[in-house]
């Protein structure tokens, strides 16, 4: 999962990036609401924390843009997406201030300080709710796939996964019945400073076959990979 | 609104304090409407009363009046005429019935005696016992019989010859019965018309006190913290000045609240900040971190403690200047103390590439409290090195009187932090600012701040306001490009206000 931070902070953004990437999310950090505009029309990010008291603009200015943009066609890619889910942290704490976020068409509003624990509850929160999921576990024929506690289970036993392993499963199960690209993969996985090598998604892929079963993940030659939707979902 | 057969409301109390609470009931409080009526009633009672005497005596004195005309009419229609016989009471003719007089019969039972020259009775009719011969002419009150018997008044006198003395008599009893029958009837209307007069009074009392109790609802309906302000339902003129003082202090009020909640907000940034980012590297830490990112970690973590902490620093510095007052004012050289200050600093400017210098005539003095314009002076001092790149020359500039560019000054009574409006008016004894060329042409980039200037602003604010002064952005002088300005009056000016 790819987290953009818009924080001009530098002692937050920098704990911020350390502990989301600890927990397993890719996270790129704007200062300012002109380079987190710029990376939301370059890139998709799965979710925005995003902080108001910023140098350039407001913070909310950033949110209204972003809520304005055009929608894409159904099946197709646009960026920015204006459906990506926005998270408030900031120290505004008042009552009218929550508000006024949560109407500018923020997702959640958290104020700082904030217990990191909740902050990734929060995040999770957005993100299955962003994938149109309800349940805090993603089921699949009998895969049970757990993001809070970073746990895969097949028919009840607990599989070993490494971090980046889990996110790249996550990311299939997030998209199910749709072909993920190679590259769609890395933008989901990794941030701008990390450097990728090119058969680091297959080798992966190459891990989960392993341990999962051959027929889970399905190839399309020549586009990428997907996990089939399950029949009974 | 009131409607007009609702009755008026009492003016509202105050809700009791915190402190009363505990203590003794509190005193009920006494009602306008009440005390109006209490004196436009006793006003009326006393007016009345005053009537309802006069018109007693007046009665009494015209019964005293109509009967002695009377006595005095008899006794000269008797003298005129010539003398005979009078019957005896056997045979006297009784006086006519008249009940159709409501009041008091005015035929009282009048009695004469005559005499000749020399004292002989001639004619004596009545009931009164035969008076004596040498009672003098003229009226008199006259006891017959035993001292315990009923007084009469009488009127005698002689005709012209003095040949013959008629005395007329009338018992004063009657009389007074007939004086106090009619003063009955002048007051009797008064008496029954005070109630009447004193419920109407009462009512147009509470009726034209019927605006201030709508003023009194809207006053206790307005919320402070809001944005409203009071209007006057029924615009009378007697209002306009209270309405227009309460909107005053509204504004003033709501100002007052708007700069609290900015500053709450700023400060709550200031310190949330700081701590945001020791818990997300603290977490970070504890997770751990490649000895690289672990360093830069706990270096984070050290240099935000220090910002909470010095905004913590300038926390109880606002609140100190919040509590203190002018009582230990004292006489301050502001040129020597800007001096002492600068020089604490010197250190700092010249590891910041820079230097401090101070522009002072000696003395500058004036009435103040020293540890607070020190604090203001230190802030200043602080936020031009804070807020400035590298090799910026600062300078500390104090005057006596007011400032050289006063018409230009105008602006800080509109200072950014909004608040120095209170001594706008007060005469100017010394001003003081901090000049800076931060903002010099091809400057380097101003590294990011630590801290913002809003807090120190605030500060220095009400230091200023402490001694009826204001603070904000002033002309810089060349080669200056900013340049703060506190203008202070004399603590004496500012107690006399």
């Amino acid at each position: 999962m790819r987290i953009l931070v818009v924080e001009d902070d530098a002692g937050i953004a920098g704990g911020l990036s350390a502990t989301l990437q600890q927990r397993g999310y890719a996270v790129d950090v704007c200062g300012s609401v002109a380079a987190a505009w710029s990376a939301l029309r370059a890139e998709s990010f799965s979710a925005v924390l995003l902080d108001l008291g910023l140098p350039d603009l407001d913070g909310g200015e950033l949110l209204q843009r972003l809520r304005a943009s055009p929608a894409p066609a159904p099946g197709e890619a646009a960026l920015p997406d204006p459906a990506t889910p926005v998270m408030i942290l900031t120290a505004r704490d008042q009552v009218r201030q929550r508000i006024a976020g949560l109407d500018l068409g923020a997702d959640d509003y958290l104020t700082k300080p904030f217990d990191v624990d909740e902050l990734e509850a929060r995040l999770r929160a957005l993100l299955r709710r962003s994938a149109g999921r309800a349940a805090p576990t993603i089921r699949h024929g009998d895969l049970e796939v757990d993001p809070a506690a970073r746990t895969v289970r097949r028919a009840g036993v607990l599989v070993d996964m490494s971090p980046r392993e889990f996110s790249v499963l996550r990311v299939l199960l997030e998209s199910r019945g749709r072909v993920l690209s190679r590259q769609q993969i890395e933008e989901r996985l990794y941030s701008w400073q990390t450097a990728v090598e090119s058969n680091t998604i297959e080798v992966h892929i190459h891990h989960l076959r392993r341990k999962l079963g051959n027929d889970r993940i399905v190839t399309m030659r020549g586009v990428g990979y997907f996990i089939p939707a399950d029949p009974a979902a | 609104m009131t409607s007009s057969l609702k009755p008026p409301t009492p003016l509202p109390e105050p809700a009791p304090t915190p402190a009363g609470r505990g203590a003794a009931p509190a005193r009920r409080q006494r009602s306008l409407t009440w005390l109006l009526l209490c004196w436009t009633l006793g006003a009326l009672v006393l007016v009345w009363g005053s009537f309802v005497f006069m018109a007693y005596q007046t009665g009494v004195q015209e019964a005293d009046e109509l009967t002695d005309g009377h006595l005095a009419s008899v006794a000269a229609l008797l003298l005129n005429l010539a003398p005979g016989r009078a019957v005896d009471s056997a045979r006297a003719t009784r006086r006519t019935d008249m009940p159709w007089l409501k009041a008091h019969d005015y035929q009282q039972s009048l009695s004469v005696a005559q005499w000749d020259a020399t004292g002989r009775l001639l004619t004596h009719t009545g009931t009164a016992p035969l008076p004596a011969f040498e009672t003098p002419e003229g009226f008199a009150d006259l006891r017959l019989g035993s001292p315990d018997a009923p007084a009469w008044r009488a009127f005698s006198q002689w005709d012209a010859e003095r040949e013959r003395k008629v005395m007329v008599l009338l018992d004063l009893q009657e009389r007074d019965d007939l004086a106090e029958d009619i003063a009955g009837q002048m007051i009797e209307p008064g008496l029954w018309l005070l109630p009447v007069v004193a419920l109407a009074l009462g009512l147009a009392v509470r009726r034209g006190l019927r605006p201030l109790y709508s003023l009194s609802h809207d006053v206790v309906a307005l919320d402070v913290a809001g944005t409203q302000r009071l209007a006057a339902r029924t615009p009378l003129r007697e209002f306009a000045p209270v309405v227009a003082s309460i909107n005053t202090l509204l504004d003033r009020q709501q100002a007052v609240l708007s700069r609290e909640r900015r500053l709450a907000n700023e400060v709550a940034h200031e310190l949330r900040t700081p701590l945001s980012s020791i818990v997300l590297n603290a977490d970070a830490l504890a997770r751990g971190l490649p000895p690289e990112q672990h360093a830069q970690a706990l270096d984070r973590i050290g240099r935000d403690a220090l910002r909470a902490g010095h905004v913590l620093d300038q926390l109880l510095a606002l609140a100190r200047t919040s509590r203190t007052r002018l009582q230990e004012a004292e006489v301050v050289d502001l040129a020597a103390l800007a001096r002492q200050v600068s020089a604490e600093y010197a250190q700092a400017a010249w590891e910041h590439g820079g230097s401090i210098a101070v522009a002072a005539p000696s003395p500058a003095v004036l009435h103040g409290n020293a540890v607070l314009l020190e604090l203001a002076m230190r802030n200043l001092l602080e936020n031009a090195l804070r807020h400035t790149p590298a090799g910026t020359r600062i300078e500390v500039q104090v005057g006596v009187g007011t400032p050289p560019d006063a018409d230009a000054d105008r602006g800080l009574d509109g200072d950014a932090e909004g608040g120095a409006e209170a001594g706008a008016d007060a005469a100017s004894a010394a001003w003081l600012q901090v000049c800076d060329d931060g903002a010099r042409a091809g400057t380097p980039a101003c590294p990011p701040p630590v801290d913002s200037l809003r807090l120190g602003h605030e500060i220095v604010t009400r230091v200023a306001q402490v001694h009826g002064g204001r603070f904000g952005p002033a002309p810089a002088p060349a080669p200056f490009t900013t340049c703060w300005r506190i203008v202070l009056a004399n603590s004496t000016d500012t107690q006399e206000r």
